[in-house]
């Protein structure tokens, strides 16, 4: 008898007898799996444009020539000495600094932390920035001391007709 | 009726795993290693139609009303 009154009339005017209510959970189930795979497929293309960018800096594409741009007379820098330079805009303040008689190292001087300006200590051998105390090495650039993890651009410098020019800017190498 | 979590589970693993190899992915493109931001683009786009797949064949998983049928 009772089995009799829960049955669902089937009835020309009944127009949710074909609702199978007892899917409803496992559609739950469903449309979170689907979120899933959505979210995976976001992540897929929000890594696309960092890919790119690193397909070019590897294709050489960053790796520009600027106009070679004469930064001083190699009379005026004594050995263990450096002088500040705008390479390659005016916005770009940069250092060169005469290790050797002829060895020379430039460096673009934003330090990798927060881009304050990072100078030569000729007393401690070293580059400072006295923002943070970070320190860089002459020789490669590399941070060796405080907050900065990166190692400042390093840029190609070439002597000709009693002057040193910047040629270009390197790519960081790892 | 029993339900399997199984699908639901991987997936939410490879969320993780998305969410974990992005943020490696930032920090080397910043760290310059622009090979191995490249090599975590490929298990980025790998995750997807893994995921896709997981979801395939666990759609239907746990849902025996089509049995019935
Ligand atoms: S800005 Fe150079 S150490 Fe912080």
């Amino acid at each position: 008898m009772t089995d009799q009154k829960r049955k669902i009339p089937v009835e020309e005017d009944n127009y949710t007898h074909n609702i199978n209510r007892n899917n409803e959970r496992s559609l739950d189930r469903r449309g979170f799996m689907k979120t899933l795979v959505g979210a995976a497929g976001v992540f897929a293309v929000a890594s696309l444009p960092w890919g790119t960018l690193a397909a070019k800096e590897l294709m050489g594409l960053s790796d520009k020539e600027y106009p070679h741009k004469k930064i001083v007379d190699v009379k005026d820098i004594a050995v263990g000495d450096s002088v500040e330079f705008y390479f390659p805009s005016e916005h770009d303040s940069a250092v060169l600094i005469r290790l050797e008689q002829n060895k020379y190292v430039a460096y673009q001087n934003a330090c990798t932390h927060l881009r304050c300006p990072v100078y030569w200590v000729k007393e401690k051998h070293t580059m400072v920035c006295p923002c943070h105390k970070g320190k860089f090495d002459v020789n490669t650039g590399a941070p060796t001391a405080g907050p900065p993890r990166r190692p400042l651009p390093g840029i190609v410098v070439e002597v000709k007709d009693e002057a040193v020019y910047a040629v270009r800017v390197k790519r960081y190498e790892a | 009726m029993k339900r399997s979590f199984v699908g639901v589970i991987l997936l939410c693993a490879i969320l993780l795993m998305n969410i974990v190899f992005l943020q490696l992915l930032v920090h080397q493109y910043y760290f310059e290693n622009y090979v191995a931001v490249l090599t975590y683009m490929g298990i980025m786009f790998l995750l997807f139609p893994l995921a896709l797949w997981i979801y395939k064949k666990e759609k239907y998983k746990g849902d025996h009303s089509h049995e019935k049928e």
